[in-house]
């Protein structure tokens, strides 16, 4: 289908059902009420119509028996009716001179028709003038000539005319067409479900989660479709996790020139050659460990046990300290969680070690809120353009444009402390402070009950 | 449940002067021949005699012929792992064991150490840092003749602190894992094994350094100990735990219980 301009245009597959529907059913009922109308009419005025003429004709004759003039005009309106007014004149009250209208010369031929008799009479038909008032506008005018030249008038407003629209009808019928459009709502909504289950599942589709195969029901165009994005999402995955393992496996066998490395440097005489490149190495070292973490997607062999997330932090920062840096701590020295020790180590070595790197300073704060525990890191830095917030945590990408360029790093730092945090069902946001710098806010589940301690064999 | 009478003499007795015990003779196992003999290389400038491996059975023929003091031991080996080769050697022997492992694997670091490995140091190493985990074991091991870490306790509590020596893991009397830094859980180590003594700085120092690298950021013993005694403040029993001897050194003041092996 085209797209239609305009926002009344619906959007969605249920209502554009609807409307097409109930064009439709308008369409329909307009076709059948126009038929039935005609129908039903043409057969109602033929028979009233052919008990007029019928009437006409004997009327006619019963008037033409009557010798005298007066007699005839009492007798004429003796046998007037509601539908049917009579009288007898010298004249006749349709003018020869009225040029014939279409409508005149139907109704003529219809009054033929259905009283022959007339058909070998000298009869004119006409409308009253448009002089007269309303109603009587549709007056049909019938003039019969008797044999003597005197006429016998007939006037009808029934005769010829057309029926009325019916408002009952109508009524009825826009009611209905009210209800098939809600029941349709109702109904294509329910239809359209599973149309937009697949949707939510395909919005919500990430490499990060265990796959969660979409249900293949509904009907046969959605089955097809779930069908079709979870045959998709299998060869999505086969092929990242394809391209993980290598990129893993490459990785893990730079370890060993790597250690080769490191003891041939060691041999090294030269002292300050040697550094250097104990330094290159640890960069290296550095970008294998974030490489592998990130493709470990924070997902770790080690169990979640409960853990001390203030002493992980504080440990940290320590090194921080002993390396001269300028790391301050505070808040909280007891931040009980359930966690991973290594991975949660890594994360926020990250998040501290940028706030170090490119904003010369990092002041942490452990918090707790709402059953959470809160680990804010502020720096002192230029902070991230708005715009590279949401970039800041995609893999591989530095946004080293405002922040200088010697700086190094893997650009997986914030990718892998997301991945990490995530992994523990907590949170982690950036945001520029007010008063200069990045703070990044860590926010994990706190542990309210710690465990109950393992019962250790051998104790006591 | 043996706290060797030994610990405490070679406290004592031994100097704080360096360490001169740089020979011994060690056996490298990795199946890479390039590191074998850069290690070799490495270590025998620093005085130790080095026999290279390249997998278990070249391993057990080298226990078999020589006296070896220390194994390096690569848990990643063709053929029968670092894990289990390690374990068989532990059937028959105590001599110290260093694990190499892969960096990150927090697996390969505990099966590695629940298997009987002293120590482990990660791949990519430092030579350096190789060097001073081998000098502090087989320092260890002269002083209790022949009894590591491994042979003694691996469990030990006080106060609810329960210290597993293996795993490296501190937990707090209310369940939860206490992060120490390598230098922190040596010196805990050092408090427990002489709990209720009073030690002196340059004692501390001795012993904590046996396993610290020579990292020139290094801090005072001071330090540390502060450090030490925050982290063990975040649960209520511990504020009290290490108490300052003035003029004299620190004391580690509770009821130490010993446990062999079986964490959970």
């Amino acid at each position: 289908m085209t797209r239609l301009p305009g926002r009344f245009w619906p959007d969605t597959v249920a209502s554009r059902a609807i409307l097409i529907l109930v064009a439709a059913l308008l369409a329909f009922h307009m076709l059948g009420y126009w038929a039935f109308r005609v129908g039903v009419e043409s057969f109602a005025s033929a028979g009233r119509d052919g008990g007029l003429a019928e009437r006409i004709v004997s009327i006619k004759r019963a008037i033409a028996s009557i010798p005298d003039g007066a007699e005839r005009d009492r007798v004429a309106h003796d046998l007037s009716s509601a539908s049917l007014e009579v009288h007898w004149s010298k004249v006749s009250l349709v003018l020869g001179t009225v040029p014939a209208t279409e409508r005149t010369r139907e109704m003529e031929a219809r009054l033929k028709q259905f009283a022959p008799d007339l058909a070998a009479e000298s009869f004119r038909v006409g409308l009253a003038d448009d002089g007269g008032t309303a109603t009587d506008r549709h007056l049909m005018l019938v003039s019969i000539r008797l044999e003597d030249g005197s006429w016998v008038n007939f006037s009808s407003s029934t005769l010829g005319a057309a029926q009325h629209l019916d408002w009952n009808l109508t009524a009825i019928m826009i009611c209905f067409a009210v209800g098939i459009v809600v029941v349709a709502l109702l109904l294509l909504r329910w239809a359209t479900r599973p149309l937009r289950d697949l949707a939510l599942a395909a919005e919500r589709f990430s490499l990060d989660q265990v796959p969660q195969p979409l249900p293949e029901d509904g009907p046969a165009e959605v089955r097809r479709a779930a069908r079709a994005f979870n045959t998709m999402r299998e060869r999505i995955q086969r092929l990242v996790a394809e391209r993980m393992q290598a990129m893993a496996a490459v990785s893990h066998d730079l370890r060993t020139p790597i250690t080769r490395l490191r003891l041939r440097s060691e041999l090294l005489d030269d002292d300050a050659t040697r550094r250097l490149i104990d330094a290159d190495l640890g960069e290296m070292e550095e970008m294998i460990d974030s490489t592998l973490e990130y493709l470990r997607g924070g997902v770790s062999s080690e169990a979640a046990r409960p853990i001390d997330l203030a002493s992980v932090v504080e440990t940290i920062v320590d090194e921080h300290l002993d390396q001269g840096h300028k790391v301050s701590l505070s808040g909280l020295n007891s931040a009980p969680i359930l966690g991973r020790v290594l991975p949660l180590k890594r994360a926020f070595s990250n998040v501290i070690g940028n706030a170090v790197k490119y904003g010369a300073a990092a002041a942490v704060r452990i918090a707790e809120a709402d059953g959470h525990v809160v680990v804010t890191i502020e720096d002192e830095g230029p902070g991230i353009p708005l715009a590279d917030m949401e970039r800041a945590f995609l893999p591989f990408v530095r946004l080293e444009e405002s922040r200088g360029r010697e700086t190094g790093g893997s650009g997986l730092g914030l990718t892998i402390a997301q991945a990490v945090v995530g992994s523990h069902e907590g949170g982690i946001t950036l945001e520029n402070r007010v008063e200069g710098g990045l703070r990044v806010t860590v926010s994990l589940p706190r542990l309210d009950r710690p465990a109950p301690e393992r019962s250790a064999g051998g104790e006591r | 449940m043996v706290m060797s009478g030994n610990a405490e003499h070679e406290m004592d007795q031994e100097p704080v002067a360096p360490i001169a015990d740089d020979h011994g003779h060690i056996l490298v196992v990795d199946d890479d021949p390039q590191i074998r003999l850069l290690v070799a290389r490495f270590l025998q400038r620093h005085g130790y005699q080095v026999t290279g491996a390249p997998d278990g059975r070249a391993m057990m023929e080298a226990l078999a012929h020589s006296a070896i003091d220390l194994i390096v031991l690569d848990l990643m080996l063709p053929g029968r792992s670092g894990v289990e080769l390690c374990r068989d050697v532990r059937a028959t022997s105590h001599v110290p064991i260093v694990m190499l492992t892969a960096r990150g694997e927090e697996s390969d670091r505990i099966t590695g150490l629940e298997g009987g490995a002293d120590d482990y140091v990660t791949k990519p190493f430092s030579p350096r840092e190789l060097l001073a985990r081998i000098r502090a074991l087989l320092r260890r091991a002269r002083a209790g003749q022949g009894a590591a870490v491994s042979q003694a306790s691996a469990l030990v509590t006080f106060d609810g602190w329960r210290m597993d020596l293996r795993r490296r893991e501190l937990q707090s009397p209310a369940g939860t894992l206490i992060d120490l830094s390598t230098g922190e859980f040596d010196l805990l180590v050092a408090f427990v094994e002489h709990a209720n003594r009073v030690l002196s700085r340059e004692a501390l120092m001795q012993f904590a350094k046996a396993r610290m690298s020579d990292d020139p950021f290094d801090r005072t013993i001071d330090v540390q100990i502060s450090r030490l005694r925050r982290k063990l403040e975040a649960d209520a029993s511990g504020g009290q735990l290490i108490k300052t001897v003035r003029g004299a050194g620190y004391m580690f003041a509770s009821t130490i219980g010993h446990h062999e092996g079986l964490t959970a």
